[in-house]
């Protein structure tokens, strides 16, 4: 899928920007897309194209290969490719670059804690999202449990927004989702979260972030796309976008943000 | 007595007895009725065609936009991506309105269905759901279950001609159900307000056709009590046949106003008549003794002081007297009382005797009488005087010169009396004798009269005049029976 803003056709000799997106936050919105699309345009001076595709994986491969000029991936693919990515910038969340992992259920389960859901179907978001698959199988891990040992049935939506409509609708007893998007989901749309039970949330971690290929780093994209997006929260275009994704605005990030992550990874790894 | 009730209600009830004005509305009603549920019944099959159309176009047409979502799906196994297909259309085909769409694994277990709270995954297809999608597969139709208002579509996905699951849908058809009970029910009601409408159309039409024929039969039952028949107004008819029924009525009306007419002026005739004859055979009764009573008289005037004279001349005066006392009492007796007032006596027939005396001596007749005649018999002396006298008279009147007329009275072993006349004429003739049989009919119209009357009168009392065969002339026998109200007063007293 590619979305290009207004001014791509008066740039439409210049080379265009090429964003990815993944299910980090809600790309369902079209409206918000075409609208970040538009304001990135126009901070860069050249069209941007948004790549989305199903699976966090793909995206990554796309950014890994070159293909794009940075994206808005997980930060448990990050810390994986983390010799050939850097963090351009982290989204801050009510005045934090940090967020949680949550552990949703079924409300006539009453689960209080991950033991309660043993036996039960669990919706995971992708196999490379942090808050939607790595920390639950870390946390079951830790109890020499996989997922297919400890839950009845699971499956992947591809979308955090997807898990809490699994959970919700029935099709899961239980999901791993990501804290922000739940969060944001219980204010657009509480009538599908509001039948899902938060039933644990993980510890802090790194926001998920904007990377490039650090080969990348420099180049002119690399550096607008930077600077778009530091400097998002000073327009009223920016602003518009920020509220609309519930974020206060993007920061510079560090690869220390994301030290929990990378300890979860390879404490698994360590364990395969 | 007991079962009289039932069977006279049965008669009641069997529709062959039931008036026109009952049987032609309800008549009109049944068919209307019939006709109108036939028309109904083709309406609603074509209506139920139409629908199980139009069910199956959309039913194919839902199969056809989901299995092209869900076949990827299937063939992965992939239950979100298959869930949120389902999920996806389950809003989009409101015309269907799918109420719980399934992906089925070859396995018969559920990869997903648009209601996992009701159908969750892995979960065998429940048989409700199994059956009918099988026979919706193998007929490529809906199978439909009106009762629970509800249609299920099926169709087998397949991946390069193998099979990778099924699709099944069920949808809520209680809205066509609901529109095809509304056009039964406005049928039904249309239906019932056009039968009741041409019932009671017809009950007004054929209470205003059988207006006339009701007021004839008012009319007859009239004359039948014994009022005086009363025309009908011609113009009050409805059509040819009533104008005909009423014009035959008042044709018979006037009939029947004209022969009373008619008999009642002959009846006076017929009895100035005998009033004529009675007055003439008094008088001569009375004028035979007369001349002797005069020349008696004659006698006494001029030769009175002679003692044997005068007593031969008062003899003479005294049964000339004594004759002329006994006409008197013979006219007295047959006219003084009033009919009925008193029993038959033999001596009512003797003074008949005396009254013809001059016809038969007229005519030079000779008179064969027998009166065996009991006292006291129970039948109006004065009608029974007038039958016989008429009977006498007649017979008097066909007889030839020098002829017998014979006279035979005696009672009957039941109560009443036998009155038999006979004459050597030439015999009865064939419209007199038609007389005997129909007496009610009108008066014959060149003579007879008497006979007529006698007839008439015989039959007021309940008895008859026939012919008795003879081989000379005519023989009639009047049969005076007891009147009924006799018999109860005599049983009475």
């Amino acid at each position: 899928m590619a979305l290009a803003g207004p001014r791509r056709a008066r740039a439409t000799s210049l080379a265009p920007v090429r964003f990815g997106l993944t299910p980090v936050f809600l790309e369902s919105d079209l409206a918000l897309l075409r609208a970040l699309s538009s304001q990135m345009a126009a901070a860069l001076g050249t069209p941007v194209e948004l790549v989305k595709r199903r699976t966090y994986q793909e995206v990554v491969a796309l950014l890994l290969t070159g293909q794009l000029d940075a994206a808005w991936i997980c930060g448990f693919p990050y810390v994986r490719h983390a010799d050939r990515l850097s963090v351009l910038a982290v989204p801050v969340h009510r005045g934090r670059p940090l967020y949680q992992s949550y552990l949703i259920a079924d409300p006539s389960l009453r689960a209080r804690s991950l033991a309660d859901l043993r036996g039960r179907s669990h919706a995971f978001s992708d196999p490379d999202s942090n808050s939607g698959c790595l920390t639950t199988r870390w946390l079951l891990a830790g109890e020499h449990q996989s997922p297919a040992t400890f839950f009845g049935a699971t499956f992947f939506a591809y979308g955090h927004r997807n898990v809490v409509r699994a959970v919700s609708s029935g099709l899961a007893e239980s999901g791993s989702v990501d804290g922000y998007v739940w969060e944001t989901m219980a204010e657009t749309e509480p009538g599908l979260t509001s039948t899902t039970d938060v039933v644990a949330r993980s510890a802090w971690q790194g926001f998920p972030p904007v990377c490039c290929l650090t080969v990348s780093r420099q180049g002119a994209a690399a550096r607008g796309i930077e600077a778009a997006l530091l400097a998002m929260a000073g327009s009223p275009a920016g602003t518009e976008i920020l509220r609309a994704l519930r974020l206060d605005g993007f920061m510079p990030g560090s690869p220390g943000l994301y030290d929990g992550i990378r300890a979860m990874s390879q404490d698994l790894e360590s364990r395969a | 007595m007991r079962r009289a009730g039932p069977r006279r209600l049965r008669a009641q009830l069997d529709p062959r007895r039931w008036p026109l004005l009952l049987t032609v509305p309800l008549t009109v009603a049944a068919l209307v009725a019939g006709v109108a549920t036939v028309t109904g019944q083709a309406v609603l099959a074509r209506m139920e065609a139409d629908q199980g159309r139009h069910l199956a176009a959309l039913g194919a047409a839902f199969l056809d936009g989901l299995a092209t979502a869900v076949q990827p799906a299937a063939v992965r196994a992939d239950v979100w991506e298959a869930f949120d297909a389902l999920d996806r259309a389950s809003g989009q085909y409101e015309a269907l309105r799918p109420t719980l769409s399934v992906v089925v694994l070859p396995d018969g277990s559920v990869l997903a269905s648009s209601s996992p709270r009701v159908l969750r995954t892995g979960a065998a297809l429940p048989r409700s759901l199994s059956g009918p999608a099988d026979q919706a597969i193998a007929s490529g139709s809906p199978a439909i279950d009106e009762r629970a208002g509800r249609a299920v579509v099926a169709r087998v996905l397949l991946e390069g001609g193998v099979p990778v699951g099924r699709l099944v849908a069920k949808a809520d058809i209680g809205a066509l159900l609901a529109e095809r009970d509304a056009v039964v029910r406005a049928l039904v009601l249309a239906n019932i307000g056009i039968a009741a409408l041409f019932a009671a159309a017809g009950a007004l039409l054929v209470r205003r056709i059988l207006l006339p024929t009701e007021r004839l039969r008012h009319r007859l039952l009239e004359a039948a009590q014994g009022r005086r028949p009363e025309p009908l107004d011609a113009q009050a008819g409805s059509g040819p046949e009533h104008l005909a029924l009423v014009n035959a009525w008042n044709g018979a009306v006037a009939a029947i106003a004209e022969r009373d007419l008619m008999a009642g002026r002959l009846a006076r005739e017929e009895g100035r008549a005998q009033l004529g004859r009675l007055t003439a055979a008094m008088a001569h009764e009375v004028n035979n003794p007369l001349g002797g009573l005069m020349t008696a008289v004659d006698t006494l005037s001029e030769y009175g002081d002679r003692r044997d004279i005068r007593e031969e001349a008062v003899g003479l005066l005294r049964r000339g007297l004594d004759d002329i006392r006994k006409v008197v009492r013979a006219g007295l007796s047959s006219w003084k009382t009033g009919p009925g007032e008193a029993p038959l006596a033999a001596q009512d027939f003797e003074d008949l005797r005396l009254l013809i005396r001059h016809e038969v001596s007229r005519r030079g007749l000779t008179l064969d009488w027998r009166n065996d005649l009991p006292d006291g018999v129970r039948v109006d002396r004065t009608l029974a005087r007038q039958i016989a006298l008429n009977l006498l008279l007649n017979a008097a009147a066909a007889s030839p010169p020098q002829g017998v007329l014979g006279f035979r009275a005696q009672g009957l072993s039941q109560g009443g009396a036998v009155i038999e006349v006979g004459d050597v004429g030439t015999g009865l003739p064939a419209e007199a004798e038609s007389l005997l049989a129909d007496p009610d009919g009108p008066p014959p119209s060149g003579g007879g009269l008497g006979l007529w009357t006698a007839a008439r009168l015989a039959r007021s009392q309940g008895g008859r005049i026939t012919r008795e065969p003879t081989p000379r002339g005519t023989r009639l026998v009047a049969e005076l029976p007891v009147p009924s109200h006799a018999k109860e007063v005599a049983h009475a007293s």
